[in-house]
C-alpha cells in the first residue's frame, strides 16, 4: 500500500499517460476515465484489491469487473504500472494490431471481463460473487459503474439478484460525475435519489468522495469483513474531466481528444 | 422432450459439481427434482433474462459450467446482447435451453413462439446449436452441451414423442442423420418437423414419390461433408423447420449449396413471413400457415410433379 502522496503521484502520471496514449486518435475516452483515476488507483495502488501480477490468475485474487468500459483507458496504466504487461505498450492504444483498444478487453493480462455495452458488468460481477459464496472462497468481487450507466435496467435486475442473493462479497462503486454521453444525467433520465434507490433495493449504501484517497479507502477499508449479509453501493462523487479544467464536466468531452492547443493546455496544467 | 432432457441433466448435475442451472422462473417436473435435491447449484433468479446471463458469465469466468433456461425468445432474444457479449465474446462454457420450438406453444400466441431463435444464435460466433428432434437425442444432447466446450444452444420441444431415433447405440456427435433414402426428393429437417417430414414421406411414397428424409439436429457447426453428399445424391431438396422462413435452416442449407455450388433443386419451407395471431391448438396453427402432414405432402407433392413436367417440356 502506498502513502497518499504517492498515491496522487500514480494518479496524476496515469492522467498524464492517457492524454499521450491518446493524441492523434479522432475520439477518445479522456473525460469518464479522468472521473474514475484515483478510483481506479485506490484500488489496485492503495491495497483495497488483493491479486497478484506474475499469476494473473491466481485463484485467491479478488476480482475487479470495469462495467464502464470505456474507462480502460484509466485501467491500462494502473495494470501496466504494476506489471501485468509492459508499461511500454500503453502507447500502442488503439494502434493498428493493439490489443489496447477503446473498451476493456478481457484479453489484456489483468483484465477480468470484456466489457464496454452498458449494462452488463454488474451481473457478471454478481455471478462471480455467487461463486465465492457457492464455493467457500474468500475474495471480493468489485464491480465500477458509471452513473449513467445506471440508467440501463439489467442494472436494476443484478441490483435485485445481489441482494436477494445476500452477496455481501460485491461492492458496486458508482462513478457519480453526473453527466453521460451528451446530457447531465438529470436532464437525460433522472437517477436521483440514487442512494435511496440502493437502499430500498436491500443494499448498504456509502457516498464518497471521488477524488480523495482517504475518503475512498474509508469507503472501502471493511469490505473484507463484512457480514450484512447485504451487497455495498459506494457512490463515488467525482467531476467528469478531472484534473484538466476546460474538460471538466464538460458534455463534450465525453469521447473528445483535445486540438493542439488543447492539448499543450492540458500538459500543462497536468505537469508536477 | 423437455423431460427426457432435464432427467438426462440431472444425471450431469448430480455428476459434477461445476454444473450449475439458473432459470429464470421457467419449470419443469423434472427441475422441480433438481431444485429439490441440489437448491445450491439449482437457482431460480426470477424473471430477469439479461441478468441471468450476466451471472451465468460471472459463474462461468469463475469455473462454472452453466445452463441457463427460459422459453425459447426469453433465453434468445431477450438477453441477446448479454449472450453475445458476455459468453460468445468471451467463450464461456454457458448453455442456453430454449423450451417451446416454433409454435409448441401454440395458444400463448408469438411473444411466446420461437421462430427467429436459429436465425439469431447460428449467427453468433463460437455458438453451437442443438435442435434435438425426440426424447431420445433430446436426453444425449443434455450431456453434449456440458462435454462441448463453449457456449451451446438447445432448442427444446415439450413432446418428444414418438421416437425418431429408436437405435440406442447411435452415435449424434455427425451432425444429421440420414434416416431414410428417396429417389425423388430429400428432406432435411430439424426439431419436431423430422417426425412431420417422416409421415409426409410415407404418404408421398403412397403417389409413388420416394422421399428421403435427414434429420439436421445440429445445426451449427453443420457437417457440410455429409449434407453436401446427401444434397448431391439428390435431384431436389427440401428444408422443413417451424421457424421463420428467414434465417434458420432453409438459409443454413442454401448458403451451402451457394456456396459449394452443388447441383439440385432446392426449396425451403418453413414458417411464413409473418406472425401468427391466430390461437389454437399447434397443429391447427400449422394447417393455417400450410405446414401441416397434409399441407407438405400436398405442397410437396406439385413441387415434384411440376419440376417433373419443366424437365419433360
Amino acid at each position: 500500500m502506498l502513502e497518499a502522496a504517492e498515491l496522487e503521484r500514480k494518479a496524476n502520471w496515469i492522467r498524464n499517460e492517457i492524454v499521450e496514449m491518446t493524441v492523434g486518435l479522432a475520439g477518445a475516452h479522456l473525460a469518464p476515465s479522468f472521473s474514475c483515476t484515483e478510483l481506479l488507483v485506490a484500488l489496485y495502488h492503495g491495497g483495497v484489491l488483493r491479486f497478484n501480477p506474475e499469476d494473473e490468475q491466481w485463484k485467491g485474487r479478488d476480482r475487479f469487473v470495469l462495467s464502464k468500459g470505456q474507462a480502460c483507458l484509466a485501467l491500462y496504466p494502473a495494470l501496466a504500472d504494476l506489471g501485468f504487461f509492459p508499461v511500454g505498450e500503453l502507447r500502442s492504444f488503439c494502434k493498428l494490431g493493439s490489443r489496447l483498444g477503446a473498451h476493456a478487453e478481457s484479453n489484456v493480462p489483468g483484465v477480468e471481463a470484456f466489457t464496454g455495452s452498458l449494462g452488463h458488468g454488474l451481473s457478471i460481477a454478481a455471478g462471480m460473487a455467487l461463486c465465492a459464496k457457492m464455493d467457500g472462497d474468500d475474495y471480493i468481487t468489485v464491480a465500477l459503474l458509471g452513473d449513467g450507466e445506471c440508467q440501463e435496467g439489467s442494472v436494476w435486475e443484478a441490483v435485485m439478484f445481489a441482494a436477494h442473493q445476500r452477496l455481501d462479497n460485491l461492492v458496486a462503486i458508482i462513478d457519480r460525475n453526473t453527466l453521460q454521453a451528451i446530457d447531465f444525467t438529470e436532464e437525460a433520465l433522472a437517477l436521483e435519489p440514487l442512494e435511496a434507490k440502493f437502499e430500498a433495493f436491500g443494499w448498504e449504501v456509502r457516498t464518497a468522495d471521488g477524488h480523495s484517497f482517504d475518503s475512498i479507502q474509508a469507503a472501502l477499508a471493511d469490505i473484507r469483513d463484512r457480514s450484512s449479509g447485504k451487497p455495498l453501493a459506494v457512490l463515488a462523487r467525482t467531476t467528469k474531466g478531472k484534473g484538466v479544467s476546460f474538460m471538466e464536466s464538460k458534455p463534450i468531452w465525453h469521447y473528445r481528444t483535445p486540438n493542439r492547443e488543447e492539448l499543450e493546455q492540458a500538459r500543462k496544467e497536468l505537469a508536477r | 422432450m423437455r423431460d427426457a432432457f432435464f432427467v438426462s441433466l440431472y444425471e450431469t448435475v448430480a455428476r459434477d459439481e461445476r454444473v450449475v442451472v439458473l432459470t429464470s422462473d421457467t419449470g419443469a417436473l423434472v427441475l422441480d427434482a433438481l431444485r429439490r435435491d441440489l437448491p445450491q447449484r439449482c437457482i431460480n433468479v426470477g424473471i430477469a433474462e439479461e441478468n441471468m446471463i450476466g451471472v451465468a458469465a460471472g459463474l462461468a469466468m469463475s469455473g462454472k459450467i452453466v445452463y441457463t433456461y427460459a422459453i425459447v425468445p426469453f433465453v434468445t432474444m431477450r438477453c441477446y446482447e448479454q449472450v453475445r457479449v458476455d459468453v460468445c465474446c468471451q467463450n464461456l462454457p454457458v448453455k442456453m435451453i430454449g423450451v417451446g420450438a416454433g409454435m409448441d406453444y401454440s395458444i400463448l400466441g408469438p411473444t411466446h413462439h420461437g421462430t427467429e431463435d436459429i436465425a439469431m444464435m447460428r449467427q453468433l460466433p463460437g455458438m453451437t446449436v442443438l435442435s434435438p428432434s425426440d426424447n431420445r437425442t433430446a436426453a444425449t444432447f443434455a450431456f453434449m452441451a456440458y462435454e462441448t466446450p463453449g457456449p451451446v444452444y438447445v432448442r427444446l420441444d415439450r413432446t418428444g414423442e414418438p421416437l425418431i431415433h429408436t437405435n440406442t447405440v447411435e452415435d449424434l456427435s455427425a451432425g444429421a442423420s440420414v434416416l431414410s433414402t428417396g429417389t425423388d426428393l430429400c428432406i432435411i429437417a430439424t426439431g419436431r418437423m423430422v417426425a412431420t417430414a417422416l409421415d409426409a414421406a410415407k404418404l408421398l411414397s403412397e403417389q409413388s414419390i420416394s422421399v428421403g428424409v435427414v434429420d439436421l439436429y445440429r445445426i451449427k457447426p453443420l457437417n457440410a461433408e455429409l449434407l453436401s453428399d446427401v444434397i448431391n445424391g439428390s435431384k431436389n431438396v427440401i428444408t422443413l423447420e417451424e421457424h421463420f422462413i428467414t434465417g434458420g435452416i432453409g438459409s443454413a442449407i442454401a448458403e451451402l449449396i451457394a456456396e459449394r455450388g452443388l447441383n439440385c433443386r432446392f426449396k425451403r419451407v418453413g414458417m411464413p413471413d409473418q406472425f401468427v395471431r391466430e390461437y389454437g391448438s399447434r397443429e391447427y396453427l400449422r394447417a393455417t400457415i400450410g405446414l401441416s402432414v397434409d399441407n407438405i405432402t400436398n405442397r410437396l407433392a406439385s413441387w415434384v410433379g411440376a419440376l417433373a413436367e419443366q424437365v419433360s417440356r
